[in-house]
């Protein structure tokens, strides 16, 4: 044990100087994503010389088929993963912080499982009715993450336990709920079967403009919500009646989160499915490179999110190229063994 | 008397028909064309196609046997059939497609299937490309998707000569069934080689099939594919049992008899005190394309040879 004298309690928390690291870590962060963009830009299973994608990004009219590829495939595909990214790591770091739960997840409160059931009973009906419904799974999945809202927040209101575990376990239960109607859906479906596994594993390649334009909006200010509610986080990072002295109303917090987080996370979700593992492991890893303090975790999960998926999405669309692999087994693959490596270190 | 009426009807409409450009064997087809796919969609056909992208084992084999093979591009893993099929460029998977592979190969027009694919032709078609999809379910339907797809690829006699030998054949094994009695029908049991059973019943080309070959589905009353407890089976007494391999159903033809024999429970089951067990390749009963009637004679074969 090397206690420096020096240091404040706070200073070996890594609770100072946040503003500072705050601004740098938003700058490398951003400048991150940048690179890691323009990089997996020149990876697909076309190979395109980067000098024409450098063109191409000033210039679309150059070449139909390459720019067709870089702009309308490549393009939305990152930035969606960015956002994803940032929607995923930012909702299940402030999950954890209002469970107290480290095992917490942006799914862990039913809203997936929600989506889940609304995309099902959407793909469900679509091959029922026929062609005409495809555009509109999205809606569906919205929808279903909507109810599954609502029931989680009147669950957890009549729940015996004021504090987190009855959200926590309102949220558990949904979920069970909402995943045994899949199930059923799933034993009972015949050619859509394939469509519904699939959407549940998560997929990015379905990403164009129209979706990226839809979910921009609430994930910037959901996140810089949630952002804004870190201090408040930080209070109930002591512990519940901590934060009541300190003056913070947890039950409102919780259920502002609750409610921001699950908007976000809903709207994401409607468009990407489910991928997992993202939401829980990224908001660990921030915490472990920088410190437990909210100000900067929150922010920095985002940004580390967002680069973990845009490489992610690029390894799924390459290792079995022109196959790919379900981006939701990729995030465990490579994040498992970088987050065991990470806790090792510390 | 009416016979004579109705035949002097016949031969005045096919005369009148034959005049008209639908009825017309001729050689060329006149682009642009618009047709309407399975998905209800109208399709326009601008030129007659010279890339061409299959996205299902189905639509490969529909082109190989209008002797497209030269204009097609791009195939999906799972298109084995013909042989020549493994020196034709690879699109991945068959969902989600992988649109960037597809756009790098410049297809002028893509043969779709619905089915599981459904979600991704919006997706096709907002890249700009010309998607036709089709999705026959009975044995009827696809030769009628066999005769669109020479039509749009500008060879309708080539379609049509297809179309005849098809239709023969399959009117020659309706022919021979007529004649058996309803005794004579031995009861089928499809399998599979997973211990959870699935089954084709009603509505399924398998079905079809079983019944066009002179055969009694066990499954017959049931929709669609449908999960059977082995207890059904064994009530229902089949005197024959096949079973489909292939990549849905991967397993050994001499492992497959063994543990469909030994199977608890089974061992009363007609098919199985005689040993019919057969083991045929599933991409014939599977594949709503040409080789569905080679399906259907194996089928007639196995049930009455």
């Amino acid at each position: 044990m090397k206690f420096s004298i020096n240091k404040s309690p706070k200073e070996i928390a890594g609770y100072t100087n946040w503003q500072k690291k705050l601004i740098l870590m938003i700058l490398g962060g951003s400048l991150g994503i940048l690179g890691v963009s323009l990089i997996c830009l020149n990876f697909g299973v076309v190979s395109i010389h980067p000098k024409e994608i450098f063109s191409l990004i000033w210039n679309s009219s150059l070449d139909k088929t390459n720019s067709l590829i870089v702009w309308q495939l490549r393009a939305p595909r990152i930035i969606m993963a960015t956002l994803t990214g940032i929607a995923l790591a930012t909702v299940g770091g402030a999950f954890q912080g209002i469970l107290r739960n480290p095992l917490a997840d942006p799914y862990i409160l039913g809203v997936s499982a929600g989506a889940a059931l609304g995309a099902c009973i959407g793909i469900a009906l679509q091959y029922a009715t026929g062609y005409y419904l495809a555009s509109y799974l999205p809606l569906f999945a919205f929808l279903g993450a909507m109810l599954s809202l609502y029931l989680v927040y009147l669950s957890s209101k009549i729940s015996y336990s004021v504090n987190s575990t009855g959200l926590l376990l309102a949220g558990v239960a949904i979920n069970f709920l909402f995943s045994a109607l899949i199930t059923v859906l799933l034993a009972l479906s015949k050619r859509e079967l394939h469509s519904m596994i699939f959407w549940l594993m998560g997929d990015l390649s379905t990403a164009d403009w129209k979706k990226i334009s839809l979910i921009t909006l609430p994930v910037i200010i959901g996140c810089l919500l949630l952002f804004f509610s870190s201090l408040d986080l930080n209070a109930l990072s002591l512990g519940e009646e901590e934060a009541l002295h300190l003056g913070v109303n947890t039950g409102k917090l919780r259920m502002r989160i609750f409610f921001i987080g699950s908007i976000i996370i809903a709207t994401v979700v409607s468009f990407t499915g489910l991928i997992g593992f993202v939401g829980l492991i990224i908001p660990h890893i921030a915490r472990l490179l920088i410190g437990p303090d909210h100000r900067v975790m929150l922010p920095a999960s985002a940004l580390l999110g967002a680069i973990f998926l845009i490489l992610c999405d690029t390894l799924a669309r390459m290792v079995i190229s022109p196959s790919e692999i379900p981006i939701g087994a990729i995030t465990a693959l490579v994040g498992a063994p970088m987050f065991i490596y990470l806790l090792r270190r510390k | 008397m009416r016979i004579f009426k109705k035949s002097i009807l016949v031969f005045a409409l096919l005369f009148v028909l034959s005049f008209s450009p639908l009825f017309s064997l001729a050689d060329s087809v006149n682009y642009p064309l618009s047709i309407i796919d399975n998905t209800g969609t109208i399709v326009n056909i601008l030129q007659e196609p010279q890339r061409i992208i299959s996205t299902s084992p189905e639509n490969t084999e529909i082109l190989f046997a209008l002797g497209l093979k030269d204009k097609i591009v791009g195939i999906t893993n799972y298109c084995n059939f013909p042989e020549e099929t493994k020196n034709i460029e690879k699109i991945g998977e068959m969902s989600p497609l992988n649109l960037e592979k597809i756009v790098s190969l410049k297809p002028d027009f893509i043969l779709a299937y619905a089915g599981f694919q459904l979600q991704e032709i919006p997706r096709l078609r907002k890249l700009g490309f010309n998607v036709l999809v089709i999705e026959p379910l009975t044995i009827k339907e696809t030769l009628k998707s066999i005769k669109m797809v020479a039509t749009v690829c500008g060879i309708p006699e080539k379609g049509n000569i297809l179309l005849e030998d098809l239709s023969q054949r399959v009117d020659k094994i309706k022919t021979e069934v007529s004649k058996l009695a309803i005794s004579n029908r031995p009861k089928v049991f499809i399998g599979g080689t997973y211990e959870t059973i699935y089954t084709p019943g009603e509505g399924t080309l398998f079905n079809e099939l079983i019944t066009l070959s002179g055969g009694e589905n066990i499954a017959a009353s049931l929709p669609g594919w449908v999960k059977i407890s082995p207890e059904f089976v064994a009530e229902a007494e089949p005197e024959i049992i096949i079973i489909p391999i292939g990549a849905m159903n991967p397993g050994e033809e001499s492992k497959v008899k063994e543990n469909i024999s030994n199977r608890p429970g089974w061992s009363n089951i007609p098919a199985i005190k005689t040993q019919s067990i057969f083991i045929v390749n599933e991409d014939l009963f599977y594949r709503a394309g040409p080789r569905l009637v080679d399906g259907l004679e194996l089928l007639y074969e196995i049930f009455h040879k």
